[in-house]
């Protein structure tokens, strides 16, 4: 799946519900499905809430590609970009009543490989489909 | 999202039902005023039917736990998924939460 999809949320939800229809009907376990439903819209909602800041008018491109034992996902937003190695660790004492910093600890956690590019403003992951981490 | 308030004796019973996630989080968020503005001091969570949960949900109930201790109140999630439960143990959140095995366990335990 390559698309270019509106800053709305609703939108969120409509490209993730597809990809995961994807990866059940391929027989995809389910734990392993849950865990790249978060990692997925944890990377669309920092693109369109942090990184294209809720502005209407800009886009998130969204590419997936189901192997046969992986799903990589590529999401670039059009904001300024961010350096991920000085999110707050969320899991921290002093950060656990604070709001921010646990969807990219999320996307962390349950994708097996990430990385970013241009600057921040593009996250792609991997998550292989016989490796289980809840 | 479908949210069920029930009163049992003291305590102030939420019956949640599909996700909290970054559409459903002003909703849920909007459904408690009335508990934080009778300041009521005793209330679950029973998360049994929510089978998802994102960082705007896990930041949603956080806030109201912070609202709810800020005069007192103490609060008890009860009946989460083992798919749920997990990301409250990455997050640490297990941590700050009490968290129950039922929704009776929650009622009679404050």
């Amino acid at each position: 799946m390559k698309v270019l999809i509106e800053n709305d949320s609703r939108r969120l939800k409509q490209v993730s519900r597809e990809l995961i229809e994807h990866l059940k009907a391929k027989g995809v376990h389910e734990d392993i499905v849950f865990d790249i439903h978060v990692g997925f819209e944890e990377a669309l909602r920092n693109a369109m809430v942090h990184g294209n800041r809720n502005d209407p008018s800009k886009s998130v491109r969204v590419e997936t590609k189901i192997e046969d034992n992986a799903v990589v996902i590529s999401v670039e937003d059009e904001g300024e970009g961010f350096d991920p190695s000085v999110v707050p660790d969320p899991t921290l004492e002093e950060n656990l009543l604070k709001e921010g910093g646990r969807g990219v600890y999320l996307m962390n956690h349950l994708m097996d490989e990430i990385r970013y590019e241009n600057g921040g403003r593009k996250v792609i992951m991997t998550k292989y489909f016989d490796r289980k981490h809840l | 999202m479908q949210i069920n308030v029930e009163q049992k004796g003291e305590v102030t019973v939420y019956n949640m039902s599909g996700d909290i996630d970054i559409n459903t989080s002003p909703e849920v968020k909007k459904a408690f005023d009335g508990a934080m503005k009778d300041k009521h001091e005793k209330v679950v969570i029973n998360l049994k039917d929510v089978g998802y949960v994102d960082s705007s949900g896990l930041a949603t109930l956080v806030e109201i736990l912070k609202n709810l201790r800020a005069y007192g109140g103490k609060l008890k999630l009860s009946n989460l998924s083992d798919k749920v439960k997990g990301l409250f143990e990455i997050t640490k959140l297990d941590k700050l939460f009490d968290i129950v095995a039922d929704e009776e366990e929650a009622v009679s335990s404050f």
